[in-house]
């Protein structure tokens, strides 16, 4: 069984004839695997984690078939069971970590916190398993950073203690929001590195939710293509960069300046991303598809197993490749 | 590898979000009718701008007019009312409905110009701070400081009490005490924006400092100030009726709210009326004023204001 | 081709207090650096944060004076420069800021924004003002009703386009792009990025392109500076920067930046800790803290930027990664 199975996920703003953000996803995640979602702004990335973790609130509604974590329904857990979960189980690391943390308590209360509230820990055991956490996030100086603000540490530094703080509750599943869009380079790269060894080490399941193409390649096993609340593909990491089935797969991976090395220019898709105004009828990229015809224009497709991987397009690309 | 992307077979070109918008004003009054309270605060005031502007249509009487007959006559709806004074009559016999209506003027007189008088100067030298923060800009802000340590009803009191009571000296008493405030306001926000990057491509593009000032920097800063100034505007009618009660307002028998209070204390338990009904005036005017200033506040709020 | 942007020995200190009782620090942000930019080209400034490069765009967009050396912008030396030299200096540099958010003016219509340096900089009439602007949004792909629009109804890649027109307005020989499309998605990237060329192409306008996106980087840029903590470690034509970095740092930049199709064979250069504090930077060489081949040479003696093969290096081992 699945550590988590998303059927059918809908999350709308506003009554039930607003525009979905997320539009009918399906989504599964075994244990120990990293599976990467990327997509561009607006494409429901984030709101399909923050919908998981139950941190939309109202006018947000979430309706699904199923949502189903470690055989727990998701949608059926009061306040009280949702905040066991959270946190402990699951657990998640956001983009900016000068703003994830609180700016008025010192890093070591905040990991102490979370050790308090899902393992019961407290006094001497709590601030030992703390230093051994942030020992753990390679953070040098451990000792003393106890007892820092965040204010003091560095960009790179404090997403170490975000870490920290969410495996501290020793979770079967971790979600990477965009956990090095706004880091250096170098530091991206320590952090990533990071990341992967914490999951090898505790085979935890591990999200990473980026529009950043070259980070999931070295990184995931996964990946599922989101373009306007909908996966339009999911398949395995180097196929799907290699032959991307879905034209949104494809014109992504064309427009990432390593593809036109020596080029003058960058090959794009006109026009932007659906709004709130203008919902095609039929398939959501059909008017910037290079490839339409006229049935794409007023019926959907769904998303179903091609040659690669599950592709949502009636006529996918690269099929032909073995 | 990926195949590069195909000549396009002619997609349907994608709507532009841009022209989907309505416009500014029509935006600021969806988010503006959102807010009931606001609305009916609106529709209260739309009310006391029309008696004050058409007084001397819509009383049924003359303000002046002593009826010697009908002293203390009560409301409409009380033993011994009349239709002919459906809210009474004061002490004097004057029609209590038509000194409301007439008063109504006064009273948006008093608050107009108390905010435009301290409105202007308190922008400019707020703008002046902001833009001059090493040596003008905390000597500006002492001063506001000094001015802020007096309480505001007795810094009023003591400059009608130099320059005389009346009419004009109330204004220039209540526009000198809330000035501190539009120019705390003003400097904050001017340093809030100084530090945005489209000041700095107004500099780049070559913008002296007045265009700085007033086309660039000012237009982003009104919002807070828009909200100051309605809710000034009710506190200006509270101190000019403070003022009146104390005698060192509006002197009798020009009709403003705050003066017919002071006139009619005697009178609290024979003749209820003639007290109660301008201080609940008094009460619907500032609480329209101030649910209009909180739906503003909500409507102009710029981070409510998201891009596709 | 004509030399428009010439830099010799740039430097900018930082007088910071650190304090009522302590004396001043002084913070270097900006030490020697020195370049020249032919019209048409494109010179690209690359490093992490603190390395100066925020620094060198307020100097070069003439919003700060230097603390020492020269700078020459069409021929014209920056400090001491007459009132009416200034003025045309003003015309002759701009600048694209990297938040599309920030960088236009809410509450004006972005019609009014294109045309204000034209009415400040020029005697044109209104009619001749309107006109000017009509062409320009023209060429950014603006359709001519967006004049009365206000920024915030256009989406992000729109309003870059609209700051880069902006910038064009006075076709300045320099322009300085500080991260034009670092907040921007993939797919908008891509054809922003393609504007850019275009335009430099029409006007013939030099361009600083200063970005911590090597992909980015190796499509627009003709010469890398790459920048450590306010110095030069490299500079030099692009193909040759990214064929053979020969400045350690330049060659873990190069490894910790993610690739779509990561080479199994190249190994990855791992670099430990972070950002030395410009408070208070190492003595010797400023990398030789984090560099894998540091000597107690490094530790003692800054190095020099020197020629060595086709570039300038910082590094007293240049020779061996040749």
């Amino acid at each position: 069984m699945s550590l988590l199975q998303i059927n059918n996920l809908n999350v709308r703003f506003g009554d039930a004839n607003a525009v979905p953000v997320v539009d009918g996803l399906d989504l599964v995640v075994d244990a120990g695997e990293i599976l990467a979602i990327v997509g561009e702004s607006g494409s429901g990335k984030s709101v399909t984690m923050m919908a998981l973790m139950g941190l939309i609130d109202a006018p947000g509604r979430i309706t699904a078939d199923a949502l189903n974590f470690d055989g727990t329904d998701m949608l059926k857990l009061s306040g009280r069971q949702r905040r066991k979960v959270v946190g402990k189980d699951i657990a998640m690391v956001f983009q900016d970590p000068m703003t994830a943390l609180n700016p008025s308590y010192t890093v070591g209360f905040q990991i102490e916190e979370v050790l308090r509230q899902h393992l019961g820990l407290k006094g001497k055991a709590a601030r030992q398993r703390a230093l051994e956490l942030l020992k753990k996030v390679e953070i040098p100086a451990a000792e003393s950073r106890l007892d820092a603000y965040p204010h003091q540490l560095s960009g790179g530094m404090s997403q170490r203690v975000a870490i920290a703080m969410a495996i501290a509750g020793e979770p079967k599943l971790l979600i990477a929001d965009e956990p090095t869009t706004a880091l250096d380079v170098t530091i991206q790269a320590q952090i990533m590195e990071l990341l992967v060894n914490l999951q090898k080490e505790r085979n935890m399941a591990l999200i990473l939710i980026t529009h950043d193409l070259a980070v999931v390649a070295e990184t995931a096993r996964r990946v599922c293509v989101m373009y306007a609340g909908q996966a339009v593909e999911v398949g395995q990491v180097p196929e799907l960069f290699d032959v991307p089935a879905h034209p949104y797969s494809e014109a992504l991976l064309a427009a990432i300046p390593e593809h036109s090395i020596g080029a003058e220019r960058l090959a794009t898709l006109p026009g932007i991303v659906p709004g709130r105004y203008d919902r095609p009828v039929g398939c959501l990229l059909s008017p910037r598809c290079p490839y339409v015809q006229d049935n794409c224009r007023n019926q959907r497709p769904s998303l179903d197993p091609k040659a690669h991987s599950l592709v949502r397009c009636f006529y996918p690309l690269n099929q032909e490749v073995a | 590898m990926t195949s590069p992307i195909a000549k396009p077979v002619a997609p349907a070109s994608p709507v532009d979000h841009s022209l989907l918008y309505p416009s500014p004003y029509k935006e600021f009054w969806q988010a503006f009718a959102r807010n009931k309270g606001a609305v009916m605060g609106l529709a209260f005031m739309c009310l006391v701008v029309f008696c004050a502007l058409f007084a001397p249509w819509v009383a049924p009487h003359d303000p002046s007019e002593q009826y010697r007959d009908f002293l203390l006559t009560p409301p409409v709806w009380l033993e011994g009312g009349t239709w002919q004074f459906i809210l009474g009559t004061d002490e004097l016999g004057r029609d209590l409905l038509s000194r409301l209506i007439q008063g109504a003027r006064l009273s948006l007189l008093i608050g107009l110009s108390s905010v435009v008088m301290s409105l202007i100067p308190g922008i400019l030298l707020g703008l002046l701070a902001g833009f001059f923060p090493q040596i003008l800009g905390p000597s500006i802000m002492r001063l506001m400081d000094v001015m802020l340590a007096l309480p505001s009803l007795l810094l009023a009191v003591a400059i009608v009490a130099i320059l005389g009571p009346g009419l004009i000296n109330t204004v220039i008493a209540i526009a000198i005490v809330s000035l501190p405030s539009y120019v705390r306001l003003t400097r904050a926000a001017v340093m809030g924006e100084l530090n945005r990057d489209y000041v700095t491509a107004a500099r780049l593009a070559g913008a002296g400092l007045p265009r700085l000032m007033f086309v660039t920097v000012l237009p982003n800063c009104m919002a807070p100030l828009i909200v100051q100034a309605t809710l000034s505007f009710s506190s200006a009618i509270l101190d000019a009726a403070a003022l009146g009660f104390l005698g060192l307002g509006v002197q009798p028998p020009t009709p403003e709210w705050g003066t017919m209070l002071a006139s009619a204390r005697d009178y609290i338990e024979r003749a209820w009326w003639v007290v109660s009904l301008p201080g609940i005036t008094i009460l619907l005017s500032v609480l329209a004023i101030n649910l209009m200033g909180d739906g503003l506040r909500d409507a102009l709020d710029p981070k409510l204001k998201n891009a596709a | 081709m004509a030399v428009v942007l010439s830099a010799r020995a740039l430097t900018r200190h930082y007088q910071v207090s650190r304090g009522l009782f302590k004396g001043h620090a002084l913070v270097q942000a900006l030490n020697g650096v020195s370049f020249e930019l032919e019209a048409g080209k494109t010179l690209a400034v690359v490093g992490e944060s603190g390395c100066g490069k925020s620094t060198l765009a307020r100097a070069l967009t003439l919003i700060e004076e230097p603390s020492s050396g020269s700078l020459q912008i069409a021929g014209t030396e920056v400090t001491g420069a007459s009132k009416a030299e200034r003025k045309q200096l003003r015309r002759d540099v701009q600048m694209v800021f990297q938040s599309p958010y920030a960088s236009l003016n809410p509450r004006q219509k972005i019609g009014d924004q294109l045309a204000e340096p034209l009415l400040i900089n020029t005697s044109l009439s209104k009619a001749e003002r309107r006109e000017k602007v009509q062409k320009m949004m023209e060429q950014v792909g603006l359709r001519p009703e967006h004049y009365q629009r206000y920024p915030h109804m256009f989406s992000g890649g729109q309003r870059q386009r609209i700051a880069l027109a902006r910038a064009m307005m006075l076709q300045p020989k320099v322009l300085v792009a500080d991260e034009p499309t670092s907040a921007l998605d993939v797919s908008i990237q891509a054809q922003v990025l393609n504007l850019f060329m275009d335009l430099q192409k029409e006007f013939n306008t030099a361009y600083v392109f200063i970005s911590h996106n090597l992909a980015v980087v190796r499509h627009v840029a003709d010469q890398v500076l790459v920048m450590y903590l306010g110095r030069p470690a490299e500079m030099g034509p692009k193909a040759d920067i990214y064929e053979k970095p020969l400045h350690p740092y330049t060659q873990a930049l190069l490894s910790a930046t993610p690739a779509i199709h990561p080479d199994p064979l190249k190994p990855k250069i791992r670099i430990v800790g972070e950002l030395p504090n410009p408070l208070n930077p190492p003595d010797g060489c400023a990398f030789h803290k984090r560099c894998p081949y540091a000597t107690e040479r490094c530790a003692k003696e800054v190095p020099a930027l020197r020629q060595v093969s086709t570039r300038q290096v910082a590094c007293h081992y240049a020779e061996q990664f040749l």
